[in-house]
């Protein structure tokens, strides 16, 4: 049969940022699907040699504008651990309850894309308003909606106050139940099931095989979840990875509106238990520079992200890579078109939740 | 390195239900003028709650095998190495023939690439200080 090559990218009304497939076509089937990034590659790990350790955290978290909070937040945590600092308890749950917003944030607006992506415009309105409201809290409580500088190594540079919190609780409170009428809609909705149910299937065994992470593999049934190992307090919450089992696209919706309730909840479980009180320490500031080297990982929105820093002593760092969870699901996102029809390829693609440019940081 | 015995232990990794959670390399520049420097290479694994990496440092010359055909994932981090580092990786699962990226400077970690940095920022620090004096 006749072969057709199809680029598909950089640009394309579904994607939100450059990537290219090239679909090698039989009819309309995808036979195969070469993947070529770069076209918004900034080179900001090679900032290292010309950016004193102290400010390239400012760099880090501009790798990507969705989970800026959590890379800023992954390259303190990397930086404390080398220069073994020890972060105020108050500190820690501020982050981790930042966090657990950004999650929201970032899920909220993947599920506006795709409910775009699959013809559903309004429910893609319903999924950002509801998203302006969480950029709402950020702006209140770092003063940036996007970019937050809120993370400093050995702390963070702002509180929040006891009575801010309860009221961030009770907008998260009020969001959800906004949010339990629209999740209604994309888990009964029938143009929504036909179009992604038993679409894309990345079966238990294929997403362990391609090393797949986050939702995507959760989706999957694989459970797997960096906060499971406890770290950043997540030991101290109840807390249990949502898993779905179909491995579709319509798995990997369900499995982001669980989570954006699931992080509510975390919330709540946070503000419980963190030490209450005014003008409690928030930052242990590091002496001297950092020497030494460490991987860290965190479970940022789209997975899990893996940071390596090393340090010779210097103020500039040797090394500093960030493997983000967009990278590690390039190989699942390929192996899932493969195979597929031409029509399914745009919602495949955007349910791995690809964040391109911290592909490309 | 010894190639056999590196792809012996990632085979362990595999076999023991280990998942390739990141290659990384870094470029170690050399102390002095008469020897090479050298890249750092790590493959790290995790299962449940390990992490676990193996570490080799290698030469420019040297060759280093692909680990494609136990973790499929691998590709990627192996093009990226070849095209960020110029490291000869042989036998990758798919060889992207160095279209991965697009960058503006060809093999960006490059000992000469870095080394290049590095005399930059020594360059602008001193006519810092000398403007300050």
């Amino acid at each position: 049969m006749k072969r057709t090559i199809i680029p598909f990218g950089p640009q394309h009304p579904v994607l939100p940022e450059p990537i290219v497939l090239d679909l090698i076509l039989e009819d309309e089937k995808v036979i195969d699907a070469i993947p070529t990034i770069g076209y918004i590659h900034r080179g900001l790990e090679a900032m290292v040699d010309r950016v004193e350790f102290t400010e390239m955290g400012f760099v880090v978290e501009r790798i990507c504008g969705i989970c800026s909070f959590m890379h800023g937040m992954g390259y303190c945590v990397a930086l404390e651990s080398i220069m073994s600092v020890e972060v105020p308890d108050r500190a820690r749950w501020l982050r981790i309850i930042w966090a657990e917003i950004s999650r929201i944030q970032s899920h909220l607006l993947w599920l506006g894309l795709g409910a775009d992506a699959f013809g559903f415009e309004n429910l893609f309105m319903h999924c950002w308003r509801m998203r302006e409201e969480i950029l709402d809290i950020f702006e209140k409580t770092t003063g940036g909606r996007i970019i937050h500088s809120v993370n400093r190594i050995g702390g963070v540079k702002r509180d929040i106050s006891d009575s801010e919190l309860i009221a961030i609780v009770a907008k998260l409170d009020e969001l959800g139940k906004t949010f339990d009428a629209t999740a209604k809609v994309f888990a009964s909705d029938a143009s929504i099931r036909h179009r992604l149910s038993g679409v894309g299937i990345l079966s238990m065994a294929d997403a362990r095989a391609v090393d797949a992470v986050g939702p995507m593999a959760r989706a999957s049934g694989v459970r797997m979840d960096t906060r499971l190992t406890g770290q950043n307090l997540y030991d101290q919450l109840e807390f249990e990875p949502i898993l779905e089992a179909a491995g579709d696209c319509l798995a990997r919706v369900v499995v982001r509106m669980r989570e954006v309730r699931q992080s509510i909840d975390l919330v709540h479980q946070m503000v419980d238990k963190m030490p209450k009180g005014e003008g409690l320490p928030l930052e242990n500031k590091p002496r001297g520079n950092p020497s030494g080297e460490t991987f860290t990982r965190l479970e940022q929105p789209r997975g899990e992200v893996v940071y390596y820093v090393k340090a010779n002593g210097s103020k500039y760092l040797e090394r500093f890579r960030a493997r983000t969870p967009t990278f590690a699901n390039i190989p699942a996102m390929i192996k899932l078109v493969k195979g597929c029809d031409l029509a399914d390829v745009p919602n495949i693609i955007l349910t791995i939740d690809p964040c391109i440019s911290c592909t490309e940081r | 390195m010894d190639k056999e015995a590196f792809l012996a232990r990632v085979g362990e990794y595999h076999k023991g239900g280990w998942r390739l959670a990141l290659i990384n390399a870094t470029t170690v520049p050399s102390p002095d003028e008469t020897t090479a420097g050298v890249f750092e290479l790590s493959w790290a694994f995790a299962k449940d709650l390990e992490f676990e990496t193996i570490r080799e440092n290698i030469v420019l010359a040297d060759e280093v095998p692909s680990v494609s055909d136990f973790f499929g994932a691998a590709f990627l981090y192996e093009n990226e190495m070849r095209e960020l580092f110029g490291i000869n990786v042989t036998g990758i699962g798919l060889d992207l023939q160095g279209q991965l990226y697009k960058t503006s400077i060809k093999i960006p970690f490059s000992h000469a690439a870095v080394k290049a940095r590095l005399e930059a920022r020594g360059a602008a620090t001193a006519a810092a200080s000398g403007k300050k004096a």
